[in-house]
């Protein structure tokens, strides 16, 4: 004979998956969405810029910065095409043949030791908003150097060196700026989009096991199940341990079946299986004492309803389920860790980044079942109110 | 035919001391219910209710809607405590694992799940019962041959009409062999040919030895199928007895009964003023009236409520009843 938690359970797991629209959000929207940003995205992970460079100048700092990109250090991220001219530069633009075009204007090694340095022209097509970008982040992070060159120039000058030599010398030590700049515009570690949205939207959907399992709760005691269970010979307890152990079991097989399609179908990396599995273990948890939580803080299956939505949306736009964290604001990626699923998201993305194990995930287990225990003892106390009720 | 035994011995291993068969003590109560009060803030809804319920017995307990008849039912099955009193079932407090397992449940409103089988749903409820394997496949077969469902048992319970569900909300409630059916109100809203079935169904289970508690405000029902009726009202039982024994407090007391439309209050008053007159109620349409010798005193009555101006489509002049009772006790009617 089966305990009643696990009578309870099976029977609504049952009813679940009859219902389509759990299934729906349980496994084919989130695969869907993921699927979608994956397209949306496709090779926007693996950035390769075509640049045109028009060198009027010819000095010596405008021999160096072309010579700094055709460097191989930049060559898997950009390639150089010398043009001639500022027409044939723009023409290669805006034809497609090159993202993004410099052009040193004529004088410019000069003027970096004078008064009124010259300023590097970008020549960007407004369909290639990228590449507009990572010519603006090489120009700038030239120019800033260049600036820094003559307040060194000028000192050097003031002690009485000559300052063409003092110049020449400085701006050669320097030119591997660029290279810095690029790469980190785009991050050490190759973080495909599929191997964030997978996890963000897999996280996403799981939360609407929330909403479902207290709605549950709350249409079986308006129709008077939770009484009629409550006849029988079992612990009260039974029937609510029971909903939310449904709920674990439900988010377990949602995570593991997204999990298993972005990564063989969308070739998301979700890192070590073991790890991965941990911190989905650990969110699926806390997933399910916020289930509790919502029932014990509810009064009627519309309360749920509303509670659980907030709750649903409050954690993921908090979390980084919609948007990626690292480009956000230093306040909201604080405001992510106080999030579950901000600490799993964070642990599935060094698990893709730096290809670690369970050590990698250490921190943010703990820390979702920090947040675990402590919604889950609220809960123990809240919950089996509602049984009364 | 009832074709099962009572449940003598625990169904679930750690429910603590069950009732086994050397301890049924012949006729002795299978349900004591004593001093039974509760109240909800303020309203007192059962104040000091005391019955008991022997095998085989079919112990009504009559009153309006909001008398209190649910909530006795609820603390009966250990589904609310008490204010104060007792309720033992076969000697278990009520509540307990081991009274739980002896009663068999049967609420108001229809308690399935409808996007569940019959089946599906009788195997749930039979399992938290902790039948399992080829015992809970018979118990449910049984169940849904008694309730005439056995050929649709696999039909999803929304496809059932209200008569159907009603059965089966029954049948759900038999599934551990119960020595204790509480049945709140199972009639309600159902075809006259389901409830005859209903009706038929519930004297079944007395004949076969279960106590039965039927909650109803169908004086037609109680007359019909319970061995002994409790009259409540307000939360109070105002009386208790066989039909005879109730229907004899009246003495030579008649019922009238008056089919008007209108401004029902104002003929009950009208008749009020009456010499001959006990007691005046408004229910469902009607004017019940409690007299002395009925049939002297039509004629009096329908000039009191011509007088009234409120106007007669029918009179009837009814044998002493459970609902003359009532009305006797409470000066009110049944169905108010």
């Amino acid at each position: 004979m089966a305990p009643p938690v696990l009578v309870i359970a099976q029977k609504d797991l049952r009813q679940r998956i009859r219902d389509r629209s759990a299934l729906v959000l349980g496994v084919v929207a989130p695969l869907g969405i993921a699927a979608l940003m994956s397209v949306a995205f496709r090779g926007a992970e693996t950035i390769h810029l075509t640049l045109a460079v028009v060198d009027l100048d010819h000095g010596a700092t405008a021999t160096g910065l072309v010579g700094a990109l055709h460097s191989p250090a930049l060559r898997d991220l950009v390639t150089v095409v010398d043009e001639p001219s500022v027409g044939s530069a723009s023409t290669a633009v805006h034809g497609g043949h090159a993202g993004a075009a410099l052009v040193i204007p004529a004088g410019f090694s000069q003027s970096v030791t004078g008064s009124r340095p010259l300023a590097l022209t970008e020549l960007t097509n407004v369909n290639d908003a990228i590449a507009a970008q990572i010519t603006q982040a090489i120009a700038q992070s030239f120019v800033a150097q260049v600036n820094a060159d003559r307040l060194t120039v000028a000192t050097a000058a003031a002690a009485g060196q000559p300052p063409a030599t003092a110049a020449a010398a400085l701006v050669n030590a320097h030119l591997a700026l660029p290279v810095t700049t690029v790469q980190r515009a785009f991050g050490a570690h190759q973080l495909k989009i599929i191997s964030y949205y997978g996890p963000a939207m897999a996280l996403f959907f799981l939360l609407f096991t929330i909403s479902f399992t207290s709605r549950s709760f709350f249409v079986d005691r308006d129709q008077g199940m939770i009484e009629r269970m409550l006849t029988a010979p079992l612990h009260p307890q039974s029937v609510l341990v029971g909903k939310v152990l449904s709920a674990f079991v439900f988010g377990i097989v949602s995570i593991t079946v997204i999990a298993a399609v972005t990564s063989f179908v969308f070739g998301a990396d979700w890192g070590s299986p073991a790890a991965a599995g941990l911190l989905s273990l650990a969110m699926v948890l806390a997933v399910t004492a916020t289930t509790a939580l919502v029932i014990g803080v509810a009064r009627t299956q519309r309360q749920a309803e509303g509670i659980s939505s907030f709750v649903v949306f409050g954690l993921a736009l908090l979390g980084g389920n919609f948007v990626f964290v690292a480009a956000t604001p230093a306040l909201m990626q604080r405001l992510a860790l106080l999030t579950p699923n901000g600490w799993a998201l964070r642990g599935y993305t060094d698990l893709a980044t730096t290809g670690g194990g369970l050590s990698v995930v250490v921190g943010p287990v703990a820390a979702i079942l920090l947040y675990t225990v402590v919604v889950a003892a609220v809960a123990a106390v809240l919950a089996p109110r509602a049984l009364s009720r | 035919m009832c074709p099962w035994t009572l449940a003598t011995e625990p169904l679930i291993p750690d429910a603590g001391p069950m009732l086994d068969a050397e301890n049924l003590v012949p006729d002795a109560p299978v349900l004591e219910v004593h001093d039974l009060s509760r109240s909800f803030g303020e309203r007192i809804a059962v104040q000091r209710i005391s019955f008991a319920v022997a095998p085989g017995e079919i112990y009504g307990l009559l009153g309006p809607n909001g008398a209190g008849k649910t909530t006795t039912m609820k603390m009966v099955c250990g589904l609310l405590r008490p204010d104060g009193g007792t309720v033992r079932v076969a000697g278990h407090e009520a509540g307990t694992l081991s009274a739980k397992a002896l009663v068999g449940y049967v609420p108001q409103d229809i308690a399935l799940y409808p996007d569940l089988t019959a089946r599906e749903n009788l195997r749930f409820l039979g399992r938290l019962f902790g039948l399992g394997g080829r015992l809970l496949d018979e118990r449910v077969d049984e169940a849904l041959e008694l309730t005439d469902l056995g050929d649709r048992a696999g039909e999803r319970l929304d496809s059932y009409s209200g008569g159907m569900q009603r059965r089966l909300n029954i049948a759900a409630g038999l599934l551990n062999h119960p020595s204790l059916l509480v049945l709140d109100e199972p009639t309600v809203g159902v075809d006259p040919q389901s409830r005859h079935a209903i009706l038929e169904h519930v004297q079944d289970f007395g004949r076969h030895g279960m106590a039965v508690v039927y909650t109803t405000h169908y004086m037609e029902e109680a007359e019909r199928v319970c061995d002994r009726v409790g009259i409540i009202d307000r939360g109070r039982l105002v009386a208790e007895g066989t039909r005879r024994q109730l229907v004899d407090r009246l003495g030579e007391l008649d019922r009238i009964q008056l089919g008007a439309s209108g401004d029902l209050e104002r003929l009950a008053e009208a008749c009020r003023g009456l010499g001959g007159v006990d007691g005046a109620a408004v229910s469902d349409h009607q004017v019940q009236l409690l007299v002395h010798d009925g049939r002297s005193l039509l004629p009096a009555v329908l000039e009191a409520a011509e007088r009234s101006g409120v106007p007669i489509s029918s009179v009837d002049v009814v044998e002493p009843d459970l609902e003359a009772v009532f009305l006797q006790l409470t000066g009110t009617a049944l169905r108010e």
